[in-house]
């Protein structure tokens, strides 16, 4: 879909219709964009956890009897630390095709919107 | 060994964008307490061993490092750093936990109390017993430390998240090193808390530590609340993002 036209939709001198845009700012560029929307991931080593959990109200939430389901849990959750990390190191090298947002904003401060003429 | 940087809310100011460009910049906060040294600084090495292997011996790695470090620049090495046999990080860490003031001497002393009372009262016990028990009876005053210290990190813990207006208490795994935080800071905190008058904290603690030991006592039983916490919780779990 091609950009939507300005043309006739402010109140200016020129303009005989009533505005259809009432603009609070005015409509020049900024140098940022707008911070990504992170995906809410969910939650992790559920299943562990809830082994481990029916292992202690078995045992009288003694450690000893449990030792497996939790040793179990651990892993699951170092695993998913591990994966955190590797993804987050995979989103600051880059998303597929743009810069993440802090870098695209340093590159907008160097070359900023000129809205004056000179 | 890396250095911890310190943040706070605020402004980033220039002097903070110029120092320190390796670290990983967070939203909206400043580092406040920074090392006065570059990124060029190498840490200290404190092993004797590294030093002295024949140069034989060295891979194509460790030699090219020898070499590097005789030109790098290496930052001063902290004063409770050494390559002795006897430092243990684990009792050190503690000792800067008790550590009030800034007054690590105090600290220390109070330490190497805790665990020469630990140890007597391990002799006496040893004495006093018949010789089937003196073989399960546990005298190195380090190794009741560690396993007492053990047996108090809880395995999950409870984090308040805000949902609906309300904060509900979460279950979520730990990691090690906040499971290792954790339960030095029950023990230490109920040894200056729950304690009778005038007791010294060298007395109260090696009393707590052999409880701990030997699986009993009130940290331990700080640890049991806050599992049954998490089990009661365990239906909130799914309020986790992470």
């Amino acid at each position: 879909m091609a950009t939507p036209s300005l043309r006739g939709r402010l109140v200016r001198l020129g303009n005989p219709r009533k505005p259809v845009l009432k603009p609070n700012k005015p409509l020049i560029l900024a140098d940022r964009v707008g911070n990504r929307r992170r995906e809410k991931g969910e939650a992790t080593c559920i299943t562990e956890m809830s082994v481990m959990m029916a292992c202690w109200k078995q045992h009288e939430f003694r450690d000893e009897a449990c030792r497996k389901e939790i040793q179990d849990f651990f892993d699951c959750a170092s695993r998913a630390q591990e994966a955190r990390r590797m993804r987050s190191i995979q989103e600051s090298l880059g998303q597929s095709g743009s810069l993440p947002p802090h870098k695209m904003n340093k590159l907008l401060n160097k070359f900023p919107n000129k809205p004056h003429l000179s | 060994m890396a250095a911890r940087t310190v943040w706070a809310a605020g402004r980033c100011s220039e002097q903070a964008g110029a120092v320190n460009r390796a670290v990983r910049r967070l939203p909206g906060l400043t580092q406040v307490r920074w090392s006065r040294y570059g990124p060029e600084f190498r840490d200290p090495l404190t092993d004797k061993g590294h030093c002295r292997k024949p140069a034989a011996e060295l891979t194509e790695e460790e030699k090219y490092d020898q070499d590097l470090g005789k030109t790098q620049l290496i930052k001063a090495a902290p004063a409770a750093q050494t390559c002795s046999a006897f430092a243990d990080p684990v009792i050190s860490k503690s000792t800067n936990m008790m550590m009030k003031g800034g007054s690590k001497v105090l600290a220390r002393s109070l330490m190497a109390q805790t665990l020469e009372a630990v140890e007597r009262k391990q002799f006496e016990k040893y004495h006093a017993a018949s010789a089937e028990e003196q073989a399960t009876i546990e005298r190195n005053p380090y190794t009741i430390f560690h396993q007492a210290l053990k047996n108090c990190e809880p395995v999950i813990g409870l984090v308040p998240i805000l949902k609906g207006g309300h904060f509900y208490q979460v279950p979520v795994p730990l990691s090690d090193r906040r499971r290792r935080f954790l339960a030095m800071k029950w023990m230490i905190k109920d040894c200056r808390e729950n304690k009778p008058r005038r007791t010294l904290m060298p007395e109260k603690l090696s009393y707590e530590l052999l409880e701990a030991f030997a699986n009993k006592g009130p940290v331990i039983k700080r640890k049991h609340d806050m599992h049954k916490m998490a089990e009661a919780n365990r239906a909130l779990a799914h309020y986790r993002w992470w």
